[in-house]
């Protein structure tokens, strides 16, 4: 099993640096978003001291750590399988006598978030210097208690893409759908602005969600800023929603493959 | 007139292609109002925390919103449709066939192709700028209304130029897909005003990706930051960068040399 993982890395590892080109453009497009979000709370917090207790080098701190964390748990299954599903090329991968997305897509996802982080480096040093950020609050160990935050981030958010991926079975087209997760994901990961700031409701729902697992949690472990008792907690939640979307994955995949009528192949 | 003439049938062509897909034109319309309300959430949620932002008030930025949502379209509904055959059409050869017939070469490649559900962007944008202004007290003169429509158009022209030049390139650099991703990654800067964003920041949104031309400086113009030579500075940019792009895409014309015959 190990050999065929290292021959699939190989493979999409060589996939991914044809496109390097596109890859630096996916980057900047990426991120615009944090950046802007970044001015806009730095002039508020400079205008006013400091925004619910947040100043401004909280908020260059935090976005900067979001911009390598998000990379780390980010998924792009959804733009790797929906259209072998569409079009029925999912049948080759069928008939092969490994798991298609618990080997190919899992391993292409690596090789993107591998190749996209090196291209991440530099950038994110350049805005090192322009934003000047204070990180003495980061140690050692508040790294280390991050990692698993940031594995299961990424575990919890690639079964959950897979399996929203995987109604394409049924609904042939998923990108409505897609778009729509994506919206709840930016809402409730922490990836527009702190959940601190969030309305009451919101912060109440995002800590029964899975989402804060992918942005907001490891952030505030990196910067050590979460008191261990809700550390404790947001890591229990992470856990059950790790199961649950094992459970979610399993169950549609193998529905969807009995369903599968290979359209257009 | 005979422009004019041509406009429509394209538009026939395009709405005829939307029929084809009408479920999906329902659903793109759904998903584009779930990013409105996403867009109201987040400035409700910024001025939970604050009175204003940089010195603009909510009703200001929801204008601000509505002129990017114009901007959006621009982009969303000729722009990337056009690009996407564009870049085809050089790579097989097919513009030969666009460059054969008796129009002018520029305008056929900037609207044969439409996205029609877009037209909806122009409501909802419309809609976003009256009710910013009337929020933020209406208290703009005429001639803050006058500069700040004539400034929304001219900065749609610079964006446009910025296109030309962008896909004019690909006669140089035959593989050059992503000739207008820049513009669409940088776009999403269009939504907060530019003065609030850091040096290096303005510099790239106001002079190499001119976004906060087509989007900011027609608000200020509207807010009265902007006295009559500025706004005539402006529309003088946007005028220059026009002939410029038409200039370059003539030499592009004259650089081609066919992929296919």
């Amino acid at each position: 099993m190990l050999h065929i993982y290292r021959r699939l890395w190989q493979v999409n590892w060589a996939e991914q640096w044809q496109y390097r080109a596109n890859l630096l453009m996916y980057l900047l497009y990426w991120l615009v978003s944090p950046v802007v979000y970044l001015a806009v709370w730095i002039t508020v917090a400079n205008s006013q001291g400091s925004v619910n207790g947040l100043t401004a080098n909280d908020f260059v701190t935090y976005y900067l750590t979001l911009l390598i964390v998000v990379q780390l748990t980010s998924d792009i299954t959804i733009h790797l399988l929906a259209s072998k599903i569409q079009d029925g090329t999912l049948s080759g991968d069928l008939l092969r006598p490994i798991h298609p997305i618990l080997t190919n897509i899992l391993v292409n996802n690596i090789a993107f978030k591998a190749l996209t982080f090196i291209g991440l480096i530099p950038i994110w040093l350049i805005l090192c210097l322009l934003f000047h950020p204070d990180f003495s609050s980061v140690t050692f160990s508040s790294l280390l208690l991050a990692t698993p935050a940031i594995v299961l981030g990424f575990t919890t958010g690639f079964l959950l893409g897979s399996t929203l991926t995987c109604l394409a079975f049924w609904t042939t087209r998923v990108y409505a759908i897609g778009e729509f997760y994506t919206a709840l994901v930016i809402l409730f990961s922490g990836q527009f602005v702190p959940l601190q700031l969030m309305p009451p409701t919101i912060q109440r729902l995002a800590e029964f969600l899975p989402f804060q697992m992918f942005c907001y949690v490891p952030i505030e472990i990196i910067l050590n800023q979460m008191p261990p008792e809700v550390m404790v907690r947001n890591y229990a939640v992470g856990v059950v929603w790790l199961i649950i979307s094992m459970f979610l994955f399993n169950w549609v995949w193998r529905e969807g493959v009995k369903r599968f009528s290979a359209v257009g192949a | 007139m005979y422009i004019l003439r041509l406009l429509s049938a394209f538009f026939k062509v395009n709405v005829q292609m939307m029929l084809a897909y009408r479920a999906d034109t329902i659903v793109n319309i759904l998903i584009n109002l779930m990013w409105l309300g996403w867009e109201l959430l987040s400035l409700n949620i910024i001025f939970h925390n604050t009175t204003n932002l940089g010195g603009w008030s909510l009703g200001e930025l929801i204008a601000l919103l509505g002129v990017f949502r114009l901007v959006n379209m621009l982009v969303a509904g000729l722009i990337w449709p056009n690009t996407e055959k564009f870049n085809a059409s050089v790579r097989d050869g097919s513009l030969d066939y666009t460059l054969l017939q008796p129009v002018n070469s520029l305008f056929q490649v900037s609207f044969s192709r439409m996205v029609i559900w877009r037209v909806w962007d122009l409501a909802l944008g419309a809609g976003l700028i009256i009710i910013g202004i009337r929020m933020s007290g209406g208290g703009a003169t005429p001639f803050n209304l006058v500069s700040f429509l004539f400034l929304t158009v001219s900065g749609a022209m610079v964006i446009y130029s910025l296109w030309i030049v962008l896909i004019a390139a690909t006669f140089w650099f035959i593989k050059f897909d992503n000739n207008v991703t820049i513009l669409q990654a940088l776009l999403d800067s269009g939504r907060y005003p530019a003065t609030i964003y850091p040096g290096w920041l303005r510099l790239i949104v106001t002079f190499v990706v001119p976004i906060a031309l087509a989007t900011t400086v027609p608000l200020q113009a509207l807010r009265g930051d902007l006295n009559g030579w500025q706004v005539l500075l402006f529309l003088g940019v946007s005028g220059a960068s026009f002939l410029v792009a038409s200039r370059v895409w003539k030499a592009g014309i004259k650089k081609y040399s066919g992929a296919s015959s």
